[in-house]
């Protein structure tokens, strides 16, 4: 492994880092309505929640990405590989991102809404200062194992010829044969060494978790 | 079976210790028991009855001490031989308290199976051996069945079954009826007094007062990791000691 | 939408073919892997430490690094290397390492949930560790497993697209190049995700009602 090589394909490293924490910050806000519309009273849109997220999940990223990219690029609207990258990582995130959401309020426990009504507080107030801090805190290990998933997905968009890790990586591979091996072996490195911090994060964050419910 | 004749001891135990961490568990345990006797330790929760049991088949290894089962001899601190440790577990039955039958397995299956795996018998030779044991336990017609589908108390008995299917020359009982209804417990003990009767050698750690009085020869006491009292049963339970001993037979024979 | 429909009978035995080799694909990695897993599970806990490591680096590369790169490093890698695969080889070989280190995880799990009573009876019944693994923990830890392991089936057939890197003709890549021959990417590419949720929507309510059936035995 040749410094120049280890040097172009680490260039790399922000466009996934673009690529996954813009699908994330899609999903994670995206994932807030499908959310509500999974638990909302309204049973036309809890089964539209769970079609839509059904649906989001049964089809490979890969072939969503596709479909954004080549599908609706080569006849409706003109659409570049990071935003098509971003926006399919991005929908599908936003379904798994729902479950996670869903899961959590599922363990808040329900004196927790009883407690905040007896308090007489407003329905935002009782969202905010009561509930949303739970939610963040229960959401929070689940979400960082999906962000490390994510960040591994997001070696799908070099597919399409976003410039990321992979990508470079195989173009440096198709220039020397000879050094596939090692030109893939560091590529797969940085994944694993940026994935380090995130997997620490979820260990604490769980840990933290864990101690709160103990107590 | 003549339980007074000639003293040869099947457990001997000399200044046993063990600690979980700082907290010492067993604390210069020392004790022997005969051939065909049966002992029963009790003793107030966390007083050390379990550990000692477990340390006899060496499920725990203990820290301090000697212990001498069955003619195995194990010295702490030392490691068991291998084949040391597969005598001692052919010869030392056990029953725990929560039965641990293998789920997955028919009652048949849960009884067989060590048997072709420990002692070699084949299929025939295990499955007749494991009915005529469960005809013993009064569970003859549960063969076939899951444990799942078994009461409690039918579990245990299975439980003790399987654990005789090996030809043990002790058993070791774990609070075998702690976990089951008083009533249902019953048939449990019933079990295992004909077992007492028949000569067999026992260990029984319980809270069973009336079956440490009536079915064991031998009471060991025990509180805080130590042996507080030992002897025969009637001497042990009418007429304690120590004031710890005489509180602890107060509370539990008064419950 | 009658030309829609047309284009997709022409094309649909082709992208068929597709599917049965990323089904081929799929149950290869999952045959040679999951036993993978299952060992591996079992070498973690190992008291022997230079094992125990070299597992733990297997799965740890597995899991970290995007499947993606495995499947260019078995085949342009490993070439160069000596070991020189088709494909389907390095598909089959890239896709077991993902398997094997995922599923090592669930399962792990699996054997973990095995109440302790269940190896202290199998030793104090005299089985060496191996039969009690064998007859004791290993059935009951996979049967626990059994749920996450078919979850992880369909991720895999999902992942099976991603072999399109390497030029295997599996449904992907089936559907692309009837995409560049006749333009009409949108159509194809929905008709392949529609075989592919097919597939995938019928197994995930399945295991779903599985989870909920072992869930209902075990309360």
């Amino acid at each position: 492994m040749t410094p120049e090589n280890a040097l172009l394909i680490a260039g790399g490293i922000w466009w996934t880092i673009i690529v996954t924490l813009g699908a994330f910050g899609l999903g994670a806000a995206l994932g807030v309505p499908i959310c509500a519309m999974h638990v909302s009273r309204s049973r036309a849109l809890h089964v539209v929640a769970v079609v839509l997220i059904v649906i989001l999940r049964s089809v490979p990223p890969i072939v969503w990405i596709f479909i954004l990219y080549f599908g609706i690029g080569s006849g409706w609207l003109s659409i570049g590989p990071v935003p098509a990258a971003i926006v399919a990582l991005g929908v599908i995130t936003a379904a798994n991102m729902a479950e996670i959401y869903r899961g959590a309020l599922k363990s808040i426990h329900p004196g927790q809404w009883d407690a905040s009504h007896a308090l007489g507080l407003s329905t935002w107030s009782e969202f905010r200062d009561v509930m949303a801090p739970q939610i963040f805190r229960v959401t929070l290990p689940s979400a960082t194992t999906y962000l490390i998933g994510l960040l591994k997905d997001s070696a799908i968009a070099s597919t399409i010829g976003v410039m990321e890790i992979t990508y470079l990586a195989g173009f440096l591979a198709s220039k020397q044969f000879g050094a596939s091996l090692q030109i893939f072996a560091f590529a797969g490195a940085l994944y694993i060494l940026i994935s380090l911090p995130l997997a620490a994060v979820a260990r604490i964050a769980d840990a933290r978790l864990r101690m709160k419910v103990a107590q | 079976m003549e339980r007074t004749g000639e003293a040869r001891l099947i457990v001997e135990v000399k200044g046993l210790g063990k600690s979980f961490g700082a907290h010492k568990v067993l604390d210069g345990v020392d004790f022997s028991m005969r051939a065909g006797e049966v002992v029963a330790v009790i003793g107030p929760s966390g007083s050390g009855k379990s550990t000692l049991l477990r340390c006899l088949n060496q499920l725990e290894q203990h820290d301090e001490g000697l212990i001498q089962i069955c003619g195995i001899g194990m010295q702490a601190g030392l490691p068991v031989p291998r084949k040391d440790m597969n005598d001692l577990r052919r010869s030392a039955g056990m029953v725990f308290q929560s039965f641990n039958l293998f789920p997955h397995m028919t009652v048949l299956r849960n009884i067989s199976l060590p048997q072709e795996r420990v002692l070699g018998r084949s299929r025939a030779q295990a499955d007749e051996r494991s009915r005529a044991l469960l005809e013993r336990v009064g569970l003859a017609g549960k063969a076939d069945q899951y444990p799942a589908r078994c009461s409690g108390g039918q579990q245990q008995r299975i439980a003790i079954a399987r654990a005789l299917a090996l030809d043990p020359r002790i058993m070791l009982f774990d609070e075998p009826t702690s976990a089951l209804d008083p009533e249902i417990g019953l048939e449990v003990l019933a079990v295992m007094q004909e077992l007492a009767e028949a000569g067999m050698s026992m260990i029984v750690v319980t809270h069973e007062m009336h079956f440490a009085e009536t079915v064991s020869d031998r009471v060991i006491l025990m509180a805080e990791g130590r042996i507080l009292e030992e002897g025969p049963s009637a001497e042990v339970m009418r007429r304690p000691k120590t004031a710890r001993a005489q509180q602890f037979l107060h509370a539990v024979l008064n419950r | 939408m009658n030309a829609t429909l047309s284009f997709w009978a022409e094309s649909l035995p082709s992208l068929i073919s597709g599917m049965v080799v990323s089904l081929e694909v799929t149950a290869a990695a999952l045959a040679i892997g999951v036993p993978l897993g299952l060992v591996a599970a079992l070498l973690v806990q190992s008291t022997v430490r230079p094992l125990r490591w070299v597992t733990l680096a297997v799965v740890e590369i597995g899991r970290g690094a995007p499947a993606l790169i495995l499947l260019q490093l078995a085949y342009y890698g490993l070439p160069y290397s000596g070991l020189q695969l088709s494909s389907m080889g390095s598909a089959i070989a890239a896709l077991s390492w993902t398997t094997c280190a995922y599923t090592s995880e669930i399962i792990r799990a699996g054997l973990q949930a095995v109440p302790r009573g269940q190896s202290e009876a199998a030793m104090t019944l005299g089985l060496s560790r191996l039969d009690a693994l064998r007859f004791v923990i290993v059935p009951q830890g996979m049967r626990v497993a059994a749920p996450a392991l078919l979850g992880f089936a369909i991720l895999m057939l999902q992942a099976s697209s991603l072999c399109f890197a390497i030029a295997l003709p599996e449904l992907l890549s089936k559907a692309q190049l009837i995409g560049t021959m006749t333009f009409r990417y949108m159509e194809i590419l929905l008709l392949a995700a529609l075989l592919y949720a097919a597939i995938c929507i019928p197994a995930t309510l399945l295991v779903a009602a599985i989870e909920r059936r072992l869930g209902k035995h075990a309360a």
